[in-house]
């Protein structure tokens, strides 16, 4: 009795000025709700990103939640709420990790303590996933990386982690065939230059797609890491000119990858192909920024809304409707993973953590069952979604049209770059 | 042709570096004040601009004025709410009060604008001139021109007018300026006004070729610091000289060593300078 | 003095005791978290408080403890913790390399110094593969043994914290009340009085700076087994050197608890407000963040125990009034 008590004081008086707003509620909804946990840079520099997944999983909420008809494709699309939990909603517990990986961890243990949220989904950079995910782990916690593509995340032995996106190895082998593909049409593409921005992001996936280039006999001519926060990339540009490789891969966030193409425009640079990786060309802004000097620039993107109609389509009209802008890649990969997961805890019927871990791991979905452009989802032994892929689009007026591979392309590929 | 065009593009990021850092030389020479905040208030500049067009579709002709008139402003209710009270103490609590203000006018604009990025279309100021096989952006050319004036104008300010003596004079003794009549606190405001001014244009014009968002102004503090340190201490015409050097030194190190180590090779060579001269290129002890 | 000892005695107990008390990890974490930023702040404050010398540059010393401790890990799979000595070995070889240049450097320009050796120093460690480049370092995923010093619950955490954080401030008790001591003050009050009272101002700034640095660094050591990750910008950025001086500033630097004080405040309102309003996205956490510290430097210069002070100085004249006047 009289330690019981003891607690209730010393949490009475400790607990109060950091009792999360979510505290007072948390018991009474045990029975029909079930609290993820969603950890995102919501703030600090990749604030933007971070506030755009936010609104994508919210989505994701409403998909799960709420019966939609056109959606009769997601596992979850059609029902409201989960209905092996009789019909249970989802709640997303938000926290932000400020791009910290301490605040993250942070984050995470008081997500799994406090809000006893029973998953946890994030981080979007990937030093942040690798802290948050090791607390999960610990507390066995299933946690769904949707975005975070840093390969070491999957080679650490977690049993509790499970990621959905493709990962840099992944990249490097489709700009590889993709570029071999080019070279059996005659497009003159041998020789290929990487230009990444030098943080964890641009250098790991630069080092990945360089890796991939040598395996399918391309040579890599020039390799430019650079800092994202330059206020001028002359320099950068003039090299490029000056060593006139066929082909320039960019692995760059949105401001520079704005400032890419406006100085290769001033300063009259334009390679036959340009092919952007994903993050920053992949941002709404960068279209309405420079869309109309990009004409032809070529994009990894696992997300492409498609016809109307279509499930992915659906979605993006949804996020549209929400936000006014349309969904973006990292975004729709994010909201792939939220999806995911929720569909493994309704197989798993149960909020019990080993439950959700058996049915992540017993995951099977198809290309169609999914909003998004991989082959389907199917974990490995590691965690890694084996099904995961990537489709590449080429950015024609303000729209990006699949043109690669082959099977699941809308348009042809057009060289050269136009500008 | 590339390695003039090398230089050239350094000039004009320096013709920037110099732009964006005139403010600070001020405010920082005039009162021995480091404000923490200067990148945050080139950025309440950049949004000043955004909005200027898409609210009244109006260029920098309108932005420009309207930019400097806002800043200056806020220079002088920064100067009289928060820098007067901390001017003569501690320079931690200088540190620590310009710090806040930074962190408070940063996400304050998270909060107001979102952290998405937005830019000003391109062809406001378009267009690029090429003289003699060299290629130079309009909008670059217009800040390297302004930078330029603006130098020069607050230094002739300085030197060659009667406010500008008395603002020197405040600057060097607080006590003498009052035995001799004038009222220090005028001066310090219009100091810190004039600075926050000259910072609003630099926003203004920059906007035009540089994406804005509300963490923008952190990227390009610290560069403005080692250019008004590089300067010499109040220097105005010295953080002239030292942005241009800086943009130039950026660029070439960028074509010849790698673009990761041009800031790199700005540091080292900003640290070896103050080994050699501690009072910076043009500062007296 | 006779009131003080068992008041002491009675915060010393509750600091030991409390997270036995409260059943809840995340408040134990905040508080491992309190104990880690009050070591970083309390090394900052021997050279930036005592000495006088606002150095912004201290996560070089944070970032070479908690470099030194993953890569002993990384590359020879030894326990972290055993990188330690390297990483004090490293801060020391650093701050003779950092403070031999910019001692004779007075007031900003000294900060504005170490501003920029640390981001010459992050620029490079960026880009050196040997310390994970760009990517970074990570500690081991599960521990091995205990000596991984990896563990679930933060209690582990926060009582090695506060030993170290005890030996500190028992060093720097000391250090006050020596001729260092002394000689710090007189250099704080400026180098030219300093040098004709006949103090050796480079050689005990320098020791101010190596003293400090040797502790910043196990501090750095202490984040990176416990958090299991480094990388330039978490612990090399600026915000780190920047986050020390905020604590001791505002708790008030150059004296012995201030930097404890100030992170006991400042760390738990970061956390409530982020844990409150962070999961909005509206950046609310850093607005509240900075007009507090914006208020408590445009009100008290002097950090808040100065502020204790002057209350006790108040009070006391107070009372003697009262006294006087039955």
């Amino acid at each position: 009795m009289l330690t019981v008590s003891r607690r209730r004081l010393g949490q009475m008086a400790l607990a109060l000025p950091l009792a999360s707003p979510a505290a007072g509620a948390r018991r009474a909804n045990a029975a029909n709700t079930v609290r993820i946990g969603a950890i995102y840079p919501l703030s600090g520099n990749a604030g933007s990103a971070g506030q755009a997944l936010q609104k994508a999983i919210e989505v994701g909420v409403d998909i799960v939640n709420n019966a939609h008809p056109d959606l009769a494709a997601l596992p979850l699309g059609p029902t409201a709420g989960l209905p092996n939990l009789g019909g249970a909603k989802v709640q997303v517990v938000f926290a932000d990790q400020q791009g910290n990986p301490s605040v993250a961890q942070s984050d995470a243990l008081r997500l799994i303590t406090q809000d006893r949220v029973n998953a946890l989904v994030g981080c979007y950079q990937s030093s942040c996933t690798l802290t948050a995910s090791a607390v999960a782990e610990r507390y066995g916690i299933p946690f769904v990386a949707g975005e975070s593509s840093a390969p070491n995340l999957t080679e650490r032995g977690f049993k509790w982690f499970f990621r959905t996106t493709p990962i840099g190895s992944d990249f490097g082998k489709a700009y590889g065939e993709f570029l071999q593909g080019l070279a059996k049409q005659g497009q003159q593409v041998r020789s290929v230059a990487i230009v990444n921005e030098n943080t964890d992001y641009g250098s790991s996936t630069g080092d990945a797609i360089a890796a991939g280039l040598k395996q399918h006999g391309l040579s890599l001519a020039l390799r430019i890491p650079y800092n994202a926060n330059s206020t001028d990339l002359s320099a950068e540009v003039l090299q490029l000119k000056q060593a006139g490789p066929d082909t320039v891969i960019f692995v760059s966030y949105t401001s520079d990858s704005i400032q890419y193409v406006k100085t290769m425009h001033t300063l009259g640079y334009k390679p036959p192909v340009v092919i952007g990786d994903d993050s920053g060309f992949s941002d709404p802004a960068f279209v309405k920024a420079v869309g109309d000097l990009a004409q032809g620039a070529i994009n990894r993107s696992s997300f492409d809304p498609g016809n109307k109609g279509s499930t992915s389509w659906v979605v993006n009209e949804m996020y549209k409707k929400a936000t006014g802008r349309a969904l973006d890649d990292t975004s729709a990969r994010g909201l792939n993973g939220f999806l995911v997961l929720c569909d493994a805890i309704n197989r798993a019927g149960s909020t019990e953590p080993a439950k959700i871990q058996a049915a992540l791991r017993a995951t099977n979905l198809n290309a169609d069952q999914i909003m998004i452009g991989y082959n389907g989802v199917k974990f490995g032994p590691n965690g890694q979604n084996e099904l995961a892929s990537t489709l590449l689009v080429q950015l024609r007026g303000t729209d990006w049209d699949v043109v690669w591979p082959q099977a699941k392309a809308t348009a042809k590929v057009e060289l050269p770059f136009k500008g | 042709m590339i390695l003039p065009q090398v230089i050239v593009s350094g000039l004009l990021l320096g013709a920037v570096y110099a732009l964006f850092s005139s403010g600070l030389t001020l405010i920082w020479g005039m009162m021995n004040v480091v404000n923490f905040a200067h990148g945050d208030f080139v950025m309440l500049a950049m949004y000043i601009a955004f909005f200027c067009w898409t609210g009244l579709h109006a260029g920098p002709a309108m932005s420009v004025p309207l930019a400097a008139l806002g800043l200056f402003l806020l220079g002088v209710v920064v100067y009289f709410g928060l820098i007067k009270g901390v001017m003569r103490g501690p320079m931690l609590a200088q540190i620590l009060s310009t710090f806040g203000l930074a962190l408070l006018i940063r996400y304050s604009a998270f909060w107001a604008f979102s952290a998405n990025f937005v830019t000003l279309p391109s062809d406001l100021v378009g267009g690029t001139i090429v003289l003699g096989g060299l290629r130079i952006p309009a909008s670059r050319l217009m800040a390297g021109v302004v930078a330029l004036l603006l130098t020069l104008g607050m230094h002739l300010m300085l030197t060659r007018t009667m406010l500008g003596s008395r603002m020197l004079a405040v600057a060097e003794d607080r006590q003498a300026a009052m035995l001799v009549g004038i009222r220090p606190d005028p001066m310090q405001a219009l100091a810190w006004g004039l600075g926050a001014a000259s910072t609003g244009i630099a926003g203004a014009l920059i906007a035009l070729f540089y994406y804005i968002s509300p963490t923008v102004g952190e990227s390009l503090v610290l560069i403005a610091f080692v250019v008004v340190c590089l300067g010499g201490f109040g220097s105005v015409p010295g953080a002239l000289i030292a942005g241009l050097l800086i943009g130039v030194i950026e660029s070439l190190s960028a074509y010849w060593a790698g673009a990761v180590y041009q800031d790199a090779v700005v540091y080292a060579l900003f640290l070896a300078v103050l080994w050699i001269r501690p009072q910076g290129l043009m500062g007296s002890l | 003095m006779k009131r003080i000892v068992p008041a002491l005695a009675l915060i010393g107990v509750a600091v030991v005791v409390w997270p036995l008390l409260v059943d809840n990890v995340y408040l134990q974490r905040v508080g491992a978290l309190v104990l880690l930023m009050a070591i970083s702040a309390s090394a900052w404050n021997i050279i930036g408080g005592f000495a006088g010398q606002v150095s912004v540059g201290h996560a070089i010393f944070f970032g070479a403890g908690a470099y030194s401790s993953l890569v002993v890990f990384t590359r020879l799979g030894w326990p972290p913790i055993a990188g330690v000595p390297l990483g004090v070995a490293v801060s020391l070889a650093l701050s003779v390399l950092v403070g031999v240049p910019t001692f004779r450097l007075r007031g900003h320009y000294f900060s504005m110094a170490t501003i920029a050796a640390a981001e010459l120093i992050r620029i490079l460690v960026a880009t050196w593969p040997l310390l994970g480049a760009a990517v970074g370092l990570m500690g081991p995923p599960t521990p091995r043994s205990l000596a991984d010093l990896s563990f679930t619950s933060p209690l582990p955490y926060y009582y090695l914290f506060l030993v170290v954080l005890l030996i500190l401030l028992a060093l720097t008790r000391w250090m006050q009340l020596s001729r260092m001591g002394y000689y710090l003050r007189a250099i704080n009050a400026g180098d030219r009085a300093a040098r004709s009272l006949g103090v050796p101002v480079l050689r005990y700034k320098l020791y101010a700076l190596v003293f400090s640095a040797a502790f910043t660094s196990v501090a750095g050591s202490l984040y990176a087994i416990m958090i299991g990750f480094a990388d330039p910008d978490s612990v090399l950025g600026i915000l780190v050197s920047v986050k020390v001086v905020i604590m001791a500033a505002v708790g008030g630097a150059g004296t012995l608890f201030g930097p404890l004080i100030g992170s006991i405040l400042l760390v738990p309102l970061e956390e409530a407000t982020n844990a409150a309003f962070g999961g909005s996205g509206s950046g609310v956490t850093y607005v509240v963040y900075g007009a507090i510290i914006m208020l408590v430097a445009r009100f008290e210069p002097g950090g808040l125990l100065d502020l204790a002070r002057r209350a006790r100085l108040f009070l006391a004249r107070r009372v003697e009034a009262a006294r006087r006047a039955a």
